[in-house]
């Protein structure tokens, strides 16, 4: 340490080593961004996959070999969690149950936002019991939209549900608010 | 705090659950490390405002790269890397936008309750004297002295040799003993 | 483009990274959206994703149209609408806001109701209470046919009132099943708004902390 005003020296560092304490709101925000990424990230597979898919005229054929084998959105963290409000608490999944009565549907299924809409065979699949077709399945908390698929080709919105407003390429669907549980 | 995260866990037990999907576990490294490094990102832009936007920035950035801080146990220093560049990149900001080191917020933060008033100009003085530092001197000021990192310890951090930082603490230590004997002569 | 280019490589390489993944893209987006749609949609997305908006509905929405057979043209409108939507919901409500209420605020400027209502109800709730809920509710009853300034002032009321979610939901069932037996929508909705009204004095909603 140099020999000059050593005294000065330490009174500054002393005063400058005293701890700064920051709002609890800041950890919030942090988390409010961590969140959103976390989000994001799973559905990046898609918009990376869009991305490279935009400009695969223009990239080298190893690039053109990598963007191919790019995978799509996979369901990442279904992990149980405390409560709270979606963003607060990504990853937590509530048992919901979907009940439709139609007695002379062959198939019935339930796909939404939150299993991508039945692609990648990730439909829900209904029981039938007399006519009332049923099945319950985690759902991760949120607001989904969501509807019936009959006999594979028919649209049929939840009527105990409200319904989802939107555009819905002319075909009927329901919005789904899942909540977190209390602890 | 939201919900049960483990604050008796290790940092590299933290990481493992964030990086297995559990993002609220990562809301317990911000808790561990916001206030230590809060101290740096003010001293070193000046004001809380600025500090706590390359703060934020910081811990996001490092939850992006999460997967490749290559040694979870030592996440804090990986993080502090991480803070020291943001501050950088923050400070470059500063001068083009050209304002100038303020220190009016850092000096009410810690004010004395004994002696509110003189502890109060006496911090001005300090931040105003580091804000007449270079910004690589007062990295290396503060890195060296205040968070009394060793000098392998500020390489790995900073990314600049061991004899480069000695000679920018000197010169700190130099430019500021100049600056505070002047103000304390006047 | 070539930033593009370079951004969507790391996006890549960030999955592969970052993420153990365990399912393979699905031939069937490739084959179904051809490149202008895909790259109609990028644009989109990218520029959402620049000005705060969350992506992942989006994307939901792109699922969506593509589960129920829809062609690109009409998935990039219909994830464009959305996107709008969500912004004006997203520049009421200000960054306290959740996915999840930009999504259901965005539902409810579908069905007619003006953004600045909802961020007027956002405003008056505070950080106190999720609006995810009554949200939803008032999307669903305007789609049923109560006028938009009823349905607002209805769940204006509810919410105002300290009306729990339960509640909301409660009167979006009795509203539609009233609505079903042939009641007059807006007064199927002020009748039952003036009954959930709790009227009890406001208590802390430990809930939705």
């Amino acid at each position: 340490m140099p020999d000059w005003g050593r005294t000065t020296l330490e009174l500054m560092v002393q005063e400058l080593q005293h701890p700064v304490r920051l709002d609890e709101s800041f950890d919030r925000r942090v988390m409010v961004r961590v969140r959103r990424i976390y989000a994001e990230r799973r559905h990046r597979g898609i918009i990376g996959w869009l991305g490279a898919a935009a400009s695969i005229s223009r990239r080298p054929a190893w690039a053109a070999a990598l963007a191919a084998s790019v995978v799509a959105v996979v369901s990442i963290g279904l992990i149980p969690h405390g409560g709270g409000k979606r963003d607060a608490h990504v990853g937590q999944t509530i048992p919901v149950q979907f009940v439709l009565v139609a007695p002379d549907a062959r198939s019935v299924a339930v796909v939404g936002d939150f299993n991508n809409w039945g692609l990648g065979d990730t439909a829900l699949v209904a029981e039938n019991h007399n006519g009332v077709w049923s099945v319950s399945a985690p759902v991760h908390t949120g607001v989904h939209r969501y509807a019936f698929l009959v006999n594979g080709k028919q649209w049929v919105a939840d009527p105990t549900a409200p319904r989802a407003a939107g555009d819905d390429f002319g075909q009927p669907s329901s919005a789904l608010v899942v909540e977190a549980s209390t602890q | 705090m939201e919900g049960p995260t483990g604050m008796d866990s290790s940092d590299a037990a933290l990481v493992a659950r964030v990086l297995h999907g559990e993002v609220n576990a990562y809301s317990a490294l911000v808790s561990r490390y916001r206030d230590k490094y809060a101290r740096y990102a003010v001293h070193m832009l000046g004001n809380r405002e600025d500090a706590e936007e390359a703060l934020q920035d910081a811990f996001t950035r490092a939850y992006r790269s999460l997967a490749r801080c290559e040694d979870p146990e030592r996440f804090g220093a990986w993080l502090f890397r991480i803070l020291v560049n943001r501050c950088r990149t923050s400070g470059a900001r500063r001068v083009r936008r050209g304002q100038t080191f303020v220190h009016d917020e850092t000096a009410l933060l810690n004010a004395s309750e004994e002696h509110p008033a003189e502890q109060t100009m006496w911090r001005e003085e300090i931040e105003r004297a580091l804000g007449e530092l270079s910004a690589d001197q007062r990295e290396a000021f503060l890195l060296k002295y205040v968070e009394e990192l060793g000098y392998d310890e500020m390489a790995e951090i900073t990314g600049v040799g061991v004899s480069a930082l000695k000679m920018r603490v000197m010169r700190a230590c130099d430019r500021l003993r100049v600056l505070l004997r002047e103000v304390h002569s006047a | 483009m070539r930033m593009r280019t370079t951004r969507s490589l790391l996006a890549l390489l960030l999955i592969g990274s970052a993420f153990r993944t365990t399912e393979a893209q699905d031939p069937r987006l490739s084959n179904r959206l051809d490149a202008p749609t895909r790259k109609a949609l990028f644009a989109i997305v990218d520029s959402a994703r620049a000005q705060g908006i969350p992506v992942e509905p989006l994307m939901e929405k792109v699922y969506q149209g593509l589960a129920m057979g829809a062609d690109g043209s009409r998935i990039v409108v219909a994830v464009r609408s959305l996107t709008l939507e969500m912004g004006n919901a997203h520049r009421v409500l200000g960054a306290v806001a959740t996915t999840d209420e930009l999504k259901a605020a965005a539902s409810a400027v579908h069905a007619g109701v003006p953004a600045v209502e909802l961020g007027k109800m956002k405003k008056q709730s505070g950080l106190r209470r999720s609006l995810t809920l009554p949200f939803t509710v008032l999307a669903d009853i305007v789609s049923r046919g109560v006028p938009v300034a009823a349905a607002t002032n209805a769940i204006k009321s509810l919410v105002g009132a300290g009306a729990k979610d339960k509640d909301i939901s409660d009167f979006q069932r009795n509203v539609s099943v009233d609505i079903e037996k042939g009641a007059q929508p807006a007064a199927a909705a002020e009748t039952r708004a003036k009954g959930a009204s709790a009227p009890t004095p406001k208590t802390e909603d430990r809930e939705h902390e």
